[in-house]
């Protein structure tokens, strides 16, 4: 059940070098800045900042954050073939892609739910635990996309592009004119533990927790599983 | 020193000499094929216009997938009919609607439609963009490109062309289709073709501002997943934020004007500020340019950003290690 | 009449001096630039087809200036770099169809041409699968293509037998030979393997560290020394002693002996003293000048141009 330390080191150090990081930390502190912004010059109520940050982090942020990160541990690897330095050492296949999950979840927490949170408190303080809800419901976000999109990477080389597909048509389009097509939605399912921690009637969602809470947890594993078992018969055939 | 007296080069050599005229080599035992050796040119060589325009229709060809692979034939020609279903409909209900009485206009401006299929344009540019400029980067391809008669930024300015004339297809031909749509509606012909002229020519704009800042940034990496991630990143944040942020300055706080100011911060609110302003349509954001200061400023932004674009990919490319 | 010619031509980077004060005149044939790597071979290409600057100095191709009037130059000449340049999802023929016409070609000629010339270079029915699944020969092959589709003047090759197995490195060392002989076109190749140029070129260049060591036609590098290489089936020392006995001055390279010429009747003395000796001669031929030489004694070789 563990992860391997020197994996992880290596990830975090290739994820986190350089231009990357600028990226990710940009994209935080733009949210904040927005956040600092509208709360000294507008005159916002709690239902206009949840508006907010549901619209910008868990709607946009949190599915790019995703995107980014997930694919971004693995697929340059795939890429340009030195993965097959990783897959010819003595380590499980489900280790692999367990030690970079690890690094996947732990930049997305810190760089997009956090600052979510932060975002949430710069706004309304913490009236309505709006602030609280939202950084939790990023949470969970953050770590299904990281596990679907880790899978993406590995089992297809257009990962990116399957996963902006998934993101912006699937996630916004469909989610909005195909009520049942919403109960497979990440975000809802994010926004639905939003919605359990924020005082009630501040947050809706579509799908009640149980139901969000589960296929969150299914999905997570599900992916995390089948992208060690889709590891192991990787094949590295030419190009495009 | 002799070079290595090969008996097969010393008798080809022998045979192409006796043939230089272009005349075959004898009658050969299955007839069928003829070494005739070596044939020099001396046909035309056309210069730098003409080679720039035959890059121009290469890559063009390249942005919707002709010539290629199946494989990359999928994501540009399934968008482009993406694009172009929901203005089939819109045409389709427009008729219908207009017989029985109901509608006296398209159900949707011309000039929003872009807007509306932004997700699928987000995406044409996010993929065909980096195919277009990151494939010669990844595949070092540049220095047989530069070694030809083409120069360096007409590299830049034959690519920019395809990707915009691309883009402006794939905005235009839907467009087109709303407009005979409305013509069979029996709608009022002139009002029609004023709007949809107006359209198009926000659909030109469309095309270059958003060709300009997707190559700008496919070329900043020879990844073309970096490049696709990038422009999404950029065109999709920018929307979601400006128009965030309209809604709570503009609706909730009641400040249309500021509200109109914020459209600069995505290219596509700045691209329908232009519109408005310019152009006298509806806004498709929660708020257009609200004065006339407003208004040149985002003309004038567009077309900053268009001629910047243009002149960071130039320096870009001549900067460029080969 | 030469086609290739540079007047004091420098490339500094920062830390690294690639080219310094480098003057050559190369005339048409096949030329070689031969030079370890790092040399500076690859960097004098560049510069000659205006893919980077100068930081001072002249060159001139086909008698037009390479910084003035590159533009011209550029149609009339090949170019087939040493690193991969091609395109994975393209079959050669496409590709090579592209090139021709980014190269001026009007598109009928084109495809003509392109048919033609990836016949010449020995590619026929691979020619229609995408370049990803190629081998390294047949990548090398297209490489060559796409810079003799135009039908240039000239063209520089930059390490052509990288990667390439023994066979494929002589086919495409005979191809080479061909692009002069049969297609008349010139030919600047490079290569940091300095015996296989010698096989194939009219004259060669000698860099080391971006300045010139020689050069000079490939006949008066490798013309005879005085010196006969010998080599016995045994008892190398004793020949050895026998020979010095007789009067000549003999040296050792591994196996060989090395006997100094003094005469016509050098070649009698050194039978008989093998006979003598009940040995068995396998070798006895004429010792001759390698290009490597020059790196040894570089300011003696020097001083012989």
């Amino acid at each position: 059940m563990g992860v391997n330390n020197t994996i992880v080191r290596l990830t975090a150090r290739s994820m986190l070098g350089g231009r990357r990081l600028y990226l990710l930390a940009g994209l935080a502190a733009l949210l904040l800045a927005l956040a600092l912004l509208l709360r000294l010059f507008a005159d916002v109520s709690a239902t206009d900042s949840a508006e907010f940050i549901q619209a910008v982090s868990l709607g946009t942020l949190l599915p790019l954050f995703g995107l980014i990160v997930g694919t971004g541990t693995i697929g340059p690897e795939i890429d340009d073939g030195s993965v097959v330095y990783l897959l010819a050492k003595p380590v499980s296949r489900h280790v692999i892609v367990r030690s970079k999950l690890a690094v996947a979840v732990t930049t997305t927490v810190t760089f997009a739910a956090v600052p979510t949170f932060l975002a949430g408190l710069i706004m309304v303080g913490d009236r309505a635990g709006i602030a609280l809800a939202y950084g939790i419901g990023a949470l969970v976000a953050g770590i299904v996309y990281s596990a679907l999109f880790l899978l993406l990477a590995v089992a297809t080389r257009h990962a990116v592009i399957f996963g902006l597909v998934y993101a912006l048509i699937w996630e916004s389009l469909v989610g909005t004119f195909v009520p049942g097509a919403r109960t497979l939605s990440v975000q809802q399912w994010a926004l639905s533990v939003a919605e359990s921690i924020a005082s009630p009637g501040v947050i809706t969602a579509d799908v009640s927790l149980g139901v969000a809470l589960t296929l969150a947890a299914v999905v997570f594993v599900a992916a995390t599983w089948y992208a060690g078992e889709r590891l192991r018969v990787l094949t590295l055939a030419g190009d495009d | 020193m002799q070079p290595p007296s090969d008996p097969s080069s010393a008798s080809s050599s022998a045979s192409s000499s006796a043939s230089s005229s272009g005349l075959s080599s004898g009658p050969s035992p299955t007839g069928v094929i003829h070494d005739i050796g070596y044939r020099g040119y001396d046909g035309p060589r056309l210069g730098r216009r003409a080679v720039a325009r035959a890059l121009f229709v290469h890559s063009l060809r390249g942005v919707f997938g002709i010539g290629r692979s199946a494989k990359s034939k999928v994501l540009p020609v399934g968008l482009s009919v993406i694009m172009c279903v929901p203005a089939l409909v819109l045409a389709v209900v427009t008729v219908i609607g207009a017989g029985r009485g109901l509608l006296d206009d398209v159900p949707l401006d011309y000039s929003h439609y872009a807007m509306v299929l932004q997700a699928a344009l987000a995406i044409f540019l996010a993929t065909q963009a980096p195919q277009t400029v990151s494939l010669d980067l990844r595949f070092n391809t540049l220095p047989l490109y530069v070694s030809r008669p083409l120069e360096r930024p007409d590299y830049v300015v034959a690519k920019y062309a395809a990707m915009t004339l691309g883009v402006f297809l794939l905005l235009a031909v839907p467009l087109l289709i709303m407009y005979v749509g409305a013509l069979f509606a029996e709608l009022p012909a002139g009002d029609e073709t004023a709007e949809v002229a107006a359209a198009l020519v926000g659909a030109a704009i469309y095309a270059l501002v958003l060709s300009g800042l997707a190559l700008l940034i496919a070329s900043l990496t020879s990844r073309r997943g970096f490049g696709v991630a990038g422009i999404i990143t950029t065109l999709v944040m920018t929307y979601a934020v400006a128009t965030a942020l309209q809604g709570v300055v503009g609706i909730d706080n009641d400040d249309a004007v500021t509200a109109g100011w914020l459209g600069l911060i995505s290219p596509m609110t700045l691209v329908d500020g232009v519109q408005v302003w310019a152009l006298g349509t509806d806004p498709a954001t929660p708020a257009g340019p609200a004065s006339d200061a407003t208004g040149i400023t985002f003309v004038l932004v567009t077309l900053a950003v268009v001629v910047g674009c243009l002149g960071l990919l130039v320096a870009r490319y001549r900067k460029v290690r080969l | 009449m030469s086609i290739i010619t540079t007047d004091e031509l420098t490339k500094r980077y920062p830390g690294v001096t690639a080219l310094d004060r480098l003057t050559v005149s190369i005339e048409p044939g096949v030329v070689g630039l031969v030079g370890a790597n790092g040399a500076g071979k690859s960097t004098l290409l560049k510069i000659l087809l205006g893919l980077n600057d100068a930081t001072s100095g002249q060159a001139t191709m086909l008698g037009l200036d390479v910084a003035a009037e590159g533009p011209q130059i550029r149609g009339r000449v090949g170019y087939m770099p040493e690193h991969d340049c091609l395109p994975a999802d393209v079959s050669a023929t496409e590709f090579v169809v592209h090139m021709a016409r980014m190269s001026g070609l009007p598109s009928s000629a084109a495809r003509e041409r392109t048919a033609d010339t990836l016949r010449h270079v020995g590619l026929y029915e691979e020619r229609y699968r995408p370049i990803g699944g190629y081998s390294t020969g047949m990548r090398q092959r297209v490489k060559l293509a796409q810079a003799l589709v135009h039908d240039p003047e000239l063209v520089l090759l930059d390490e052509p037998t990288n990667g390439l197995d023994p066979a494929g490195r002589d086919e495409m060392l005979a191809l080479i030979r061909r692009v002069h002989t049969d297609f008349g076109i010139s030919v600047l190749v490079t290569s940091h393997l300095l015996g296989e140029l010698e096989r194939i070129c009219d004259h060669v260049v000698v860099i080391d560290a971006g300045v010139l060591l020689r050069s000079s036609s490939t006949a008066d590098f490798t013309r005879a020394t005085q010196q006969l290489a010998v080599e016995v089936t045994a008892e190398a020392d004793a020949v050895a002693r026998t020979l010095t006995e007789a009067g000549l001055k003999v040296g050792r390279d591994a196996n060989l002996l090395l006997v100094e010429l003094a005469g016509d009747a050098t070649y009698d003395v050194v039978r008989d003293a093998v006979a003598q000796l009940g040995q068995g001669l396998v070798r006895l031929e004429p010792r001759r000048h390698r290009i490597a030489e020059v790196f040894e004694g570089g300011a003696r070789d020097a001083a012989a141009v």
